[in-house]
């Protein structure tokens, strides 16, 4: 068995429990030396005593630099989990040929667009004639509530998206509406969509248009949960546009649509039951008049180009916490010297040159590890704060927890704080013990 | 009940100590201090007097290794500790020396007890709790509590920790630099009585250099240095 079989054969958090251990390593190795023979606790005690309150403000400064990063770090991945999360119902959205991304903002996390252009009856004839797929949901998006956006669909994909209604009843006429698990509307509630989004909304574009709210979906941690839905039907009559069915069929809801009275939609979502069936449908809708792809690899186009920000801020993490721990240490240099002519006299009581490296470098170490593991609980704490933030910010559940990459950057910032670490040890260690005793 | 390892002896064969052509010099090239010849048996207290600035530190920190000599001898029995490096120098006053100076220079944040014993900290493991009983009962025997700060005690105490911490390792010798030079006459009186009632107990040499006409009294024999030179 090679070295690379070995690894391979380890679960994922064996894997990230060696990867900690083996960047601890270097600390490890370099107490091993440091420390080996001797008991210096005593004495890196009465240095971690004498100047407490100095230390503290170390640790603070050393756990701030780790816990900024952490929760920067930890964030971002809950950003990217949450993007993808939300993005799984969606598995081939079909559009108008144009920008995959501006599609996928306006379909998924219903982000306002400049109107996006409409995919006609051909495109619903060969969506509906296509045996694979097992869900064809037309969406439609344009006009708000109080600063919520008001989205036509059918009750199909509502039900693959997040579930039947937790309260209420799915929508039974075009009057009627549902609500995202966090929209502000009451059960029972009747609302009038303004035209629009933000400042530039038309309030009075819908007047007499009232729509009932008879149930709330369940929260599906996306931006859809701030939405108010509605049956695709009722935002093309809103519009004045045909009903999408033939009129002998009165007032129908939902698929199958009729051709000839389909007004367009700027997109739909389209599910296959099996894998193979989602390639297949995207391959066949991908053609001219109408482009189809997978929002998730979009999605991961995206995070790719977005990795380099992601290294940056990785980098921008470590050079603070290089940062501080130079700051620290140099900070401990003239500490360590307040202390020189103690450890003067321990070195004329015969004490080893290396045992005064051994207290100073265990202080240090003391303190930069008692600050990183602080940082970790300042990242911790801080990730949920900025969690909730961000998710009232960004309409998505973002739950950040720290993770192994973080205890790993700690981890790391330990190791590398440890080997600095030798610097005021060495310090110390050079001083020649009679000229500080008789510097007294 | 558990009893700690006695300390193994401390160097039984150290011997006399002799001093010969010894001269220090300071970083300018200039002689500090010049010793033709002194000789201190094993057992005996030995007391140096002189003004200030005369060069007894330096004599003393010759001849425990803590500075290094441009030449001559300092001879502890067989050894010659003018002539090993600064690591062998360290190690032969691990083993066989003890010092007390006139700065105390204690750890506040350690027990009495902790700061008596704290050369167990670089001993080797096997003679740490030896180290500590050894201390300990040098403690009770200087009338100083173990435990709680060192911060409340007196001068007089403070001082008698720092006998028995260079004490606690049973050295063979033991070298004072003004150890009654802040105290009062009575607290004195007592240290140099402990100190030299503990050394002769045990037949270890005892070198004070010290302004105080008591302790020189005390001592077998004194020395006077003036100008660097050792006058007998």
């Amino acid at each position: 068995m090679t070295p690379d079989d070995l690894w391979r054969a380890l679960s994922d958090p064996a894997q990230d429990l060696a990867l900690t251990l083996a960047l601890l390593l270097p600390a490890v190795v370099l107490a091993a030396l440091a420390l080996r023979g001797q008991a210096p606790w005593p004495l890196a005690r009465a240095l971690l005593l004498r100047f407490r309150w100095t230390n503290l403000l170390f640790v603070g400064l050393m756990a701030l630099s780790v816990g900024l990063g952490g929760a920067l770090l930890s964030q971002e991945r809950a950003l990217r989990q949450a993007a993808a999360r939300a993005a799984d119902p969606f598995d081939v959205i079909v559009a108008a040929p144009g920008d995959e991304v501006r599609v996928l903002l306006a379909t998924v996390y219903l982000q306002p667009a400049a109107a996006l252009p409409l995919l006609g009856a051909d495109a619903l004839r060969a969506i509906q004639a296509d045996p694979r797929v097992s869900l064809a949901a037309p969406v439609a998006f344009g006009d708000s509530h109080d600063g919520a956006p008001v989205v036509g669909t059918t009750t199909a994909f509502l039900d693959r998206l997040a579930g039947p209604p937790t309260e209420g009843r799915p929508w039974r006429s075009a009057s009627e509406a549902l609500a995202g698990a966090h929209a502000a509307v009451t059960l029972g509630e009747t609302i009038v969509p303004a035209h629009g989004h933000g400042d530039a909304a038309e309030p009075e574009a819908h007047t007499g248009a009232g729509l009932t709210v008879v149930g709330r979906l369940p929260e599906t941690g996306g931006p859809w949960d701030r939405a108010i839905l509605v049956p695709i039907e009722t935002l093309w009559a809103l519009h004045g546009l045909a009903s999408g069915h033939a009129p002998q069929e009165g007032e129908r809801l939902g698929p199958p649509f009729d051709p000839d009275y389909f007004p367009g939609a700027p997109a739909f979502v389209l599910s296959g039951e099996r894998l193979a069936d989602a390639y297949a449908i995207r391959a066949r809708h991908d053609r001219e008049g109408a482009m189809a792809f997978f929002p998730g690899a979009t999605l991961a186009r995206l995070h790719a180009v977005l990795g380099d920000v992601r290294e940056a801020m990785s980098l921008m993490a470590v050079l603070t916490q290089a940062l501080a721990a130079a700051g620290v240490l140099a900070g401990l240099v003239a500490l360590a010297r307040l202390f020189a002519r103690r450890f003067a006299l321990l070195r004329a009581m015969g004490a080893p040159r290396r045992f005064v490296l051994g207290v100073v470098w265990l202080y240090a170490a003391c303190l930069l590890g008692a600050g990183c593991l602080a940082g970790l609980a300042l990242g911790w704490a801080s990730a949920g704060l900025v969690s909730a933030a961000v998710s009232a910010r960004m309409d998505m559940a973002i739950r950040a927890s720290l993770g192994w990459p973080e205890i790993q950057l700690a981890a790391c910032a330990f190791s590398a704080a440890s080997v600095l670490a030798l610097a005021p040890a060495l310090a110390a260690y050079r001083r020649a013990p009679v000229e500080d005793l008789r510097a007294g | 009940m558990r009893h700690a390892r006695p300390l193994p002896a401390s160097d039984p064969a150290l011997g006399d100590l002799l001093v010969e052509g010894l001269e220090v010099h300071a970083p300018d090239g200039r002689t500090i201090l010049a010793v033709d010849r002194l000789q201190v048996s094993a057992g005996a207290t030995l007391g140096v007097q002189g003004p200030s600035g005369a060069g007894k530190s330096t004599l003393l920190h010759a001849i425990c290794g803590l500075v290094p000599v441009a030449a001559g001898a300092v001879r502890w029995g067989g050894t010659d500790l003018a002539a090993l490096p600064e690591a062998a120098r360290d190690a032969f006053r691990r083993r066989a020396l003890g010092l007390i100076f006139q700065d105390v220079l204690l750890l506040e944040e350690l027990s009495p007890l902790d700061n008596a014993a704290v050369s167990a900290a670089w001993a080797p493991r096997a003679e740490r709790g030896a180290i500590r009983a050894r201390a300990a009962e040098l403690l009770v025997r200087f009338g100083v509590p173990q435990s709680g700060s060192v911060g409340p005690l007196s001068g007089g105490e403070r001082q008698r920790v720092a006998a028995a911490r260079a004490l606690a390792r049973d050295p063979a010798a033991i070298l004072a630099d003004e150890p009654t030079a802040s105290l009062d006459r009575e607290t004195a009186d007592r240290l140099v009585a402990d100190l030299l009632a503990a050394a002769r107990a045990r037949g270890r040499t005892v070198i004070a250099v010290s302004h105080d006409p008591a302790m020189m009294a005390a001592m077998d024999r004194v020395i006077q240095v003036v100008d660097g030179r050792v006058r007998q």
